[in-house]
């Protein structure tokens, strides 16, 4: 059942921002040559609302750090275009959140990589974790904007992520918590940033118990049967979603933003163009993980992130190597082999 | 329902599909795929159209399935009466 339009569009507005986070699936920094003009972006806008898509998820790079931004935003909430920022929090400022709150379209996710400071810190910068608090306790008291901690999960802030949960609830705030992908400065951090599988496991454990976590699509591969009810069971790209860089090149998601998985330019083509006729994203709704249909959890997870497949294996159709029953298989065979030493 | 419209709740939005109508709640986000082929279009749920009227214009069956689909919007909380 293929849709006319995503419901959502990632949209990775720059790749300018004033931290250099150890997970970045950017590797953001300096703006990217030729990022879009204002006049470009205002136009993708308008090509977002005559396309009917319903969100755009706005990431970067630090989003703010675009002189355009609040232009751009403008003509989005003057279409009646939902948006959900993703921001460090560094630049948000008292009288930016009330502009932003008069809206009543804009959704805000802070970035926080730890619970404890020295843990954040450690991944996103000196002087992160501070920030992030001090914007969230901006936003916490605006009613008009659902504000959200997001927190990606890694092996440094696993155990924290109970803790950042009573922190958000305290706060008034949501947590959402996202996966760490090998894609930008996070292939670099692998080995060192990566969850082991039984962090991963008891991740899932815990997220079964905590049904009002957010998770976007981040963890399906890894949802255990109580939680199915409340999100995908498959990857999502190209069927409901796809992904817009800061340059106008359109992708299946925010992962797999290089040449092999471009699937057009918006100065070559329009956006609906794109969606439409893309090889790429034609092949991508077709695409089928055989290597998994006998998985008895198949139904729940279809194969699990293609990305992750392609970074970790340079193939997405080879199954997800870090879904919940490989993660058992692996705690299976670690016991065993340390049994048999 | 009384002789009024429907009215999408602020957090909402809702398109034509092939299949009918595809509704989406932010505040989830979450999805409601709506299989009403041309029964309906998005603009019924801009609080002009009177419920009970259109409902009238209805044979049975199709009647049936637009009650049973508002019934569902409103307790997920997609619509409002207005």
């Amino acid at each position: 059942m293929g849709l006319y339009a995503p419901v959502n569009l990632t949209w990775e507005m720059t790749q300018a921002c004033n931290l250099k986070c150890r997970h970045c699936l950017s590797s953001s920094g300096h703006p990217a040559p030729d990022e879009l003009t204002t006049a470009e972006a205002l136009d993708l806008v308008e090509q977002i609302h005559t396309a009917r898509i319903f969100q755009i998820n706005i990431g970067g790079g630090e989003p703010f750090m675009r002189p355009d931004f609040e232009e751009i935003l403008a003509a989005c909430h003057k279409r009646g275009i939902m948006t959900c920022i993703s921001t460090n929090g560094t630049m948000l400022t008292k009288e930016l959140i009330d502009r932003l709150a008069a809206t009543r379209l804009v959704n805000i996710q802070v970035s926080i990589d730890g619970a404890k400071r020295e843990t954040c810190d450690a991944i996103r910068g000196k002087g992160t974790f501070d920030a992030a608090m001090k914007a969230l306790e901006l936003l916490a008291p605006v009613k008009t904007i659902a504000t959200s901690m997001n927190t990606v999960l890694t092996a440094q802030n696993a155990n924290e992520i109970p803790e950042l949960y009573d922190m958000a609830k305290s706060m008034g705030v949501s947590l959402r918590v996202s996966r760490f992908r090998p894609s930008g400065r996070g292939v670099d951090n692998w080995d060192n940033l990566r969850p082991n599988a039984a962090q991963l496991l008891a991740f899932s454990d815990w997220l079964a118990r905590s049904g009002d976590v957010r998770t976007g699509d981040s963890f399906f591969s890894l949802t255990s049967q109580e939680r199915q009810g409340l999100g995908l069971n498959l990857c999502g790209a190209c069927k409901l979603t796809c992904c817009v860089g800061p340059t106008g090149n359109v992708y299946p998601c925010a992962f797999l933003q290089s040449a092999p998985f471009k699937a057009g330019s918006l100065r070559e083509s329009t956006f609906q163009e794109i969606w439409d006729n893309s090889a790429i994203f034609n092949s991508f709704r077709r695409l089928r993980i055989h290597s998994c249909e006998d998985c008895r959890r198949y139904d729940q997870c279809h194969g699990g992130c293609p990305a992750v497949a392609w970074h970790l294996k340079n193939e997405i159709s080879s199954g997800d190597p870090e879904c919940l029953e490989r993660c058992v298989t692996t705690i299976a065979e670690e016991a065993k082999n340390a049994e048999a030493a | 329902m009384a002789a009024a419209g429907c009215r999408l709740h602020p957090a909402c939005r809702v398109r034509a599909e092939k299949f009918g109508l595809l509704f989406y709640d932010m505040r989830g986000p979450r999805l409601l795929f709506a299989e009403t082929g041309r029964l309906m279009e998005p603009d019924f749920f801009q609080g002009e159209v009177p419920v009970d009227a259109f409902l009238d214009g209805l044979d049975n069956r199709d009647r049936t399935r637009v009650r049973g689909l508002l019934a569902k919007l409103r307790e997920k909380g997609y619509i409002s009466e207005q």
